[in-house]
């Protein structure tokens, strides 16, 4: 799904988390949205996601106005940077969530979403742990399962609060690829969140550079690294 | 522009959850309250300085006040005690005393008036041997006495124990090492840490005091500027049809209250920016 | 006592095994004879003309009627302030506004108010000489000296109860967990049943625990509203008194018996839910 953003600001009070900024994210695209931390990044997310507002501005779906969507109409499959899975259901009940608060109509019934929720532990490589809690888990399992959860609502794109942002460097490496190759299968429209410039370059098609909520640079990762648009930019990515 | 009122959110339930708060908080409480103040408003100050400047009422404001800052003075020190004994020793029972701090909490009041009396009076059990000492207790000062400290005991002990829990011990094992004796470093160290939360303790302690009347009314005789007690007056006022002059009272008490919860506050806020600097 | 060991050394961060033994003696004794002696004097005094005797009083119609009555208040004023608690706990944890600070301190109120000046507050507001309560008796439907009130001057001394316990809970749990259920196409109901009610419940359960505990045995309040109507609105804290001031001191303490019981429960099931869902409970648990 090809998502535009137009001219998005978010204030509060008197601050501003966004100035006005727009993007266009290419349908299968995943891009990186880059910058240290109150740079607006998450906050986009966010709105991307339907769980905050935009002060002014439109987010617009395949061409169709999305601004006034509920968060439950948009499905966008979202990861949050805790993972927040809910600590008192298995890691099967985490995954069928969305499925069963589908409405009777859309609903699969109990054996198709068991199917299903079998086919995504497969597709995270972790066919064996359905029964488990999420406290049962690694960081990275944990990171793995949220990922599985967000997909199962067959979402119309993936959005991911720094989603390595937890785990130590080893697994980090691992699940990057990991997210590309989900990506690369479903050819969901993703957006990650990141602080970290070398996950940003390594991982996404196009990275987004926000500092204080103004995008600074967009462009593939080796154009920014060949020509940083601005002082900041360069210091950044050169940190 | 300013903040907003309501910050726009993706949440459910903001009115629902909104209106039910704000209307069982506006009927249960702040109308009865507004209610008492209206009172106050038509009798006016004169006709409240006038009532409340009485022998008889500053008697018993003053006794209620003296009483429960004399109580929670007593279950601050115990309190201490208590928390720390329960929070590092490790003995047979030790669950069972435990459990038994809350008791106070738990008992309903007039179940622990009536009890107290029985153990105080002259022929109780422990007023027998009070009495061979020549010390009355029950419809005494000293009744009123034991019944705030009954009520007020797990004040400070429950404040305070989760913070002992919670020390480090290495801060102490740093001060012994330092070439500091036991006793000092309880003095020096570990009282300071606890302070914010026993004087929240206190403060609880003491307004749970001020305001006690169950369990104090069976046991403190009410003899007028005696072992009378504000609350007690409030309800005499009222059995007498007299609203204006309990309303003035009620008042008193309400400042006596509120100036309380504002120094409770004020604690907190203090002992929160004071942890902070550790 | 604590570990001691055999040999001369004490542990730095202990304290002299003779200070020790002082201050378990000191809490022991002190905790005996001013919280234990009076739980006993509660059942000696009703026992003292026999088990028959006390059975008798309890069976008798007055005494039945107060323990309906209690019944009857918890009834009504443990629900409403468990959904009032609830609400206000989602308010103010899941919504960011201007005022919360004073909300929180408005609800903590009652808590600093005397039961007497909260049971004052509702004669002022509903008896029969002030506007709305006189309207209400004109409609036969009178507040003060009646049901009603006792279940208002009940709601008025618990109304923090459950709140206070829900609301560090839920801070501290975020809203992390109920944004992804939103994500994932959950409406609000549904959210708060499957995801925010199974996390708060052990926190619900304790503040109820509490709040019926202090509902069934308020005294000061309810005095002063209920008239004290034998048969009708004396409860049983009330009836209480009122026997005691007959000097049916076994009557009195027998009824007394079973609050002192309920309370025993009270403080056995809060122990309980203190040992196995510690982590879960505001009072327990610092984050």
């Amino acid at each position: 799904m090809h998502i535009e953003i137009d001219e998005i600001s978010r204030l509060f009070g008197a601050t501003a988390a966004l100035h006005p900024v727009s993007l266009s994210v290419p349908s299968g695209a995943l891009v990186a949205l880059l910058g240290p931390s109150g740079s607006g990044k998450t906050t986009l997310l966010r709105i991307l996601g339907g769980l905050e507002f935009p002060s002014s501005g439109r987010v617009l779906f395949d061409g169709q106005d999305a601004t006034g969507l509920s968060v439950q109409e948009r499905r966008a499959g979202f990861v949050f940077q805790s993972y927040a899975l809910f600590r008192h259901m298995t890691v099967s009940e985490n995954i069928a969530y969305g499925l069963k608060a589908r409405p009777r109509a859309t609903r699969p019934n109990p054996a198709e979403i068991s199917r299903r929720v079998a086919r995504l532990l497969d597709l995270i490589q972790l066919p064996d742990i359905g029964a488990r809690y999420p406290a049962q888990l690694s960081g990275g399992q944990r990171q793995r399962v949220a990922l599985a959860r967000a997909l199962a609502i067959e979402p119309r794109m993936l959005l991911l609060d720094e989603p390595f942002g937890a785990l130590d460097a080893k697994v980090r490496k691992e699940l990057r690829q990991g997210l590309r190759d989900i990506h690369d299968n479903t050819g969901l429209t993703t957006v990650f969140v990141t602080h970290d410039q070398e996950e940003a370059m390594e991982l996404a098609d196009l990275v987004v550079v926000m500092s204080m909520g103004r995008i600074e640079q967009i462009g593939r990762p080796q154009d920014i690294r060949a020509r940083p648009a601005t002082p900041f930019v360069r210091s950044f990515i050169t940190a | 522009m300013g903040r907003p009122l309501i910050r726009r959110s993706a949440m459910p339930g903001l009115g629902l959850s909104m209106g039910i708060t704000l209307t069982l908080l506006s009927l249960v409480v702040l109308l009865p309250i507004g209610a008492l103040l209206a009172k106050g408003a038509s009798y006016g100050a004169a006709g409240i300085w006038e009532t409340v400047n009485r022998p008889r009422v500053w008697a018993a404001l003053f006794l209620s006040f003296r009483l429960a800052l004399a109580a929670a003075l007593f279950n601050l020190v115990f309190g201490l005690v208590l928390a720390w004994v329960l929070a590092r020793y490790r003995f047979v029972g030790r669950r069972l005393l435990d459990a038994a701090v809350d008791l106070p909490f738990a008992l309903p009041t007039a179940v622990a008036g009536i009890a107290l009396t029985a153990l105080y009076a002259p022929n109780g059990a422990f007023g027998q041997v009070a009495a061979r000492l020549g010390w009355q207790i029950a419809y005494t000062q000293w009744g009123i006495f034991i019944a705030l400290v009954f009520v007020g005991l797990p004040f400070v002990a429950r404040s305070v124990q989760p913070v002992i829990e919670e020390i480090d011990r290495e801060i102490e094992e740093a001060s012994a090492s330092l070439g500091a004796t036991r006793l000092h470093t309880l003095r020096r160290v570990i009282l300071p840490i606890l302070t914010p939360a026993a004087l929240t303790g206190f403060a609880l302690s003491l307004a749970r005091g001020v305001g006690e009347y169950g369990s104090v009314i069976f046991i403190a005789g009410n003899i007028p500027r005696l072992t009378e007690i504000a609350p007690l007056l409030i309800v005499i006022q009222l059995e007498e049809f007299n609203y204006d002059a309990a309303a003035a009272i009620g008042i008193a008490m309400l400042v006596i209250s509120l100036a309380m919860l504002l120094s409770i506050n004020l604690i907190q806020i203090w002992s929160r920016r004071s942890l902070q600097d550790v | 006592m604590s570990d001691i060991p055999a040999f001369h050394h004490r542990s730095p961060t202990t304290e002299a095994p003779a200070l020790q033994w002082a201050l378990t003696g000191i809490a022991v004794l002190g905790l005996a004879l001013l919280v234990l002696a009076p739980l006993v004097a509660v059942f000696a005094e009703a026992l003292a003309d026999g088990a028959g005797a006390a059975l008798r009083s309890l069976a008798n119609p007055d005494a039945r009627a107060a323990i309906r009555l209690t019944l009857t208040i918890a009834a009504i004023s443990v629900p409403l302030n468990a959904v009032f608690g609830i609400a206000a706990a989602w308010f103010i944890t899941r919504f960011d506004f201007r005022g919360k600070a004073l909300l929180i301190t408005l609800i903590d109120l009652p808590f600093s108010v005397s039961p007497v000046v909260a049971g004052l507050c509702i004669v002022l507001m509903f008896g029969s000489n002030s506007l709305v309560g006189g309207w209400l008796v004109a409609q036969g439907a009178p507040v003060v000296f009646a049901l009603p009130g006792i279940v208002l001057a009940t709601l008025f001394v618990t109304f923090p109860f459950v709140a206070r316990e829900l609301i560090p809970v839920m801070i501290e749990q975020g809203r992390s967990e109920e944004e992804a259920a939103l994500t994932l196409g959950a409406s609000g109901w549904r959210v708060f049943r499957t995801v925010t009610l199974p996390n708060i419940r052990w926190a619900l359960m304790y503040g109820v625990l509490l709040c019926n505990a202090r509902a069934m045995g308020e005294f000061g309040a309810v005095a002063v509203v209920s008239g004290k109507i034998r048969g009708q609105t004396a409860t049983m804290p009330i009836t209480i008194e009122m026997l005691y001031q007959e000097y049916l001191s076994v009557a009195a303490f027998s009824l007394a018996v079973v609050l002192a019981l309920l309370a025993l429960v009270t403080l056995l099931l809060k122990a309980g839910l203190e040992r196995r869902h510690a982590d879960q409970l505001a009072a327990t648990h610092r984050p």
